[in-house]
């Protein structure tokens, strides 16, 4: 009776009956998931940006405060993301601009924001990444980000570039890398430079 | 109760089934404890136990996972063909943690982030895999049930313990909150947050564990 016909239609009745039940799931969830990942990069943008929100903003709060503070502007090839407030008039406040690339494990996504002057750094956030918890997945932590706060986006000789190490003398553009995190670290440092590079270049 | 041990009555009398729910019970949270005992899945016991949050997700996770699958795998355990039992396990098992994943990135989007790959890894981990092959492909549902969730909670609990003591230890935080006048007299020491300190809270949990247990009467056989 249980022949290799039966096996064949049951694995395939299996599989299709998992695969049922698994793409009624994703389709059920999508919408929670699309908004969540909607907020998620307008809040990013606003945290970069340093725009004040409410202590614990709701999704509809974040998505409303980007839509008032933040206009999207092309410069060259590059998107940017301008903190111009009504009350400001026309005044840009800051500057942000979207930065990726291949983490230790996975996509590593977020937005670096510049003063006025385009050489100070005024935020950083990552709203996407898969790196290890506790060791790469650091790189979100408030501890680790609010470093980049004011650091410069160039060397003491003008060369644009960002370093991301424990090790060395502290510098202008130089933040603490994360323990058990180098490979991390390293990626995300190449990442922002990619991006610092390109905001260089098109200004 | 009394349902398990009507359709215990039937079993032999002797292993895992040698009775009720509650000896099932017992043997996989405590006797048999798939963490602490058997020292089963313990990737994911090192990775995610730094906070005690991800700890309890994660327990939780594992439970649900345990449950669903330990139930499927029973109910078709009669029509199962043998030689594509594994196959079977591990699309049911997949299908489990799949929904329990986007269950948590639709309305637990933060702690989805938290825990990262880990959710999705609990497809691999050899506890719901052991329980399918050990328990629920010879016990009938009901049964394979309490086997499910006797497992998950004995997960979940050492899971739990890791957590708290490494939270605590590490980030001198509890649940992400700080402990009042703890961190006056103790510096948070950031190596248990760190891998090292997964192995150290794990072997002293283990050792504990064994500890109280006692000696295994069957190694001495």
């Amino acid at each position: 009776m249980k022949g290799s016909a039966y096996t064949l239609i049951y694995a395939a009745v299996l599989g299709t009956v998992c695969a049922t039940v698994l793409t009624f799931a994703a389709s059920f969830t999508k919408p929670y998931k699309e908004a969540n990942q909607k907020a998620e990069e307008a809040k990013n943008i606003l945290l970069a940006l340093k725009v004040p929100l409410p202590e614990t903003p709701s999704s509809k709060e974040v998505v409303d405060a980007r839509e008032k503070n933040v206009q999207e502007k092309q410069l060259g090839e590059l998107t940017t993301y301008v903190y111009s407030p009504p009350e400001a008039n026309g005044k840009v406040l800051a500057t942000a601009m979207r930065f990726a690339g291949p983490g230790l494990w996975g996509p590593v996504k977020g937005f670096l924001a510049l003063e006025p002057d385009m050489k100070t750094i005024r935020g950083m956030t990552i709203y996407e990444q898969e790196e290890t918890p506790g060791l790469g997945g650091e790189i979100v932590a408030p501890w680790f980000r609010e470093q980049f706060t004011g650091k410069s986006i160039v060397d003491s000789a003008g060369v644009p570039g960002i370093i991301i190490s424990m090790g060395g003398e502290p510098a202008a553009n130089k933040v603490d890398g994360i323990s058990g995190a180098t490979m991390t670290c390293d990626k995300v440092q190449a990442m922002l430079n990619e991006a610092i590079k390109r905001i260089v270049e098109e200004k | 109760m009394a349902d398990n041990q009507m359709v215990c009555a039937t079993c032999e009398p002797k292993g895992l089934c040698g009775g009720k729910g509650l000896v099932t019970f017992k043997e996989g949270a405590w006797a048999n404890n798939p963490l602490a005992i058997q020292v089963l899945g313990i990737c994911s016991a090192l990775a995610v136990t730094n906070r005690l949050e991800n700890s309890l997700v994660m327990g939780a996770a594992l439970i649900f996972v345990c449950i669903g699958s330990n139930l499927i795998v029973s109910i078709l355990r009669k029509h199962t063909p043998h030689r594509i039992r594994m196959v079977a396990e591990v699309a049911i098992i997949a299908t489990f943690v799949i929904l329990f994943d986007q269950f948590l990135r639709a309305f637990y989007w933060d702690m989805s982030k938290q825990l990262g790959p880990y959710v999705g890894l609990i497809i691999t981990n050899c506890i719901v895999m052991g329980r399918a092959e050990a328990f629920a492909l010879q016990n009938p549902p009901i049964l394979s049930i309490v086997d499910g969730i006797a497992n998950g909670v004995g997960y979940a609990v050492v899971l739990a313990i890791i957590g708290f003591f490494r939270e605590l230890l590490g980030a001198g935080e509890i649940l992400g909150h700080a402990v009042p006048g703890f961190t006056s007299w103790y510096t948070p020491n950031q190596l248990m947050i760190l891998a090292p300190g997964a192995f150290f809270a794990l072997g002293i949990v283990i050792g504990i564990f064994n500890a109280i247990k006692g000696p295994d009467p069957e190694e001495n056989k």
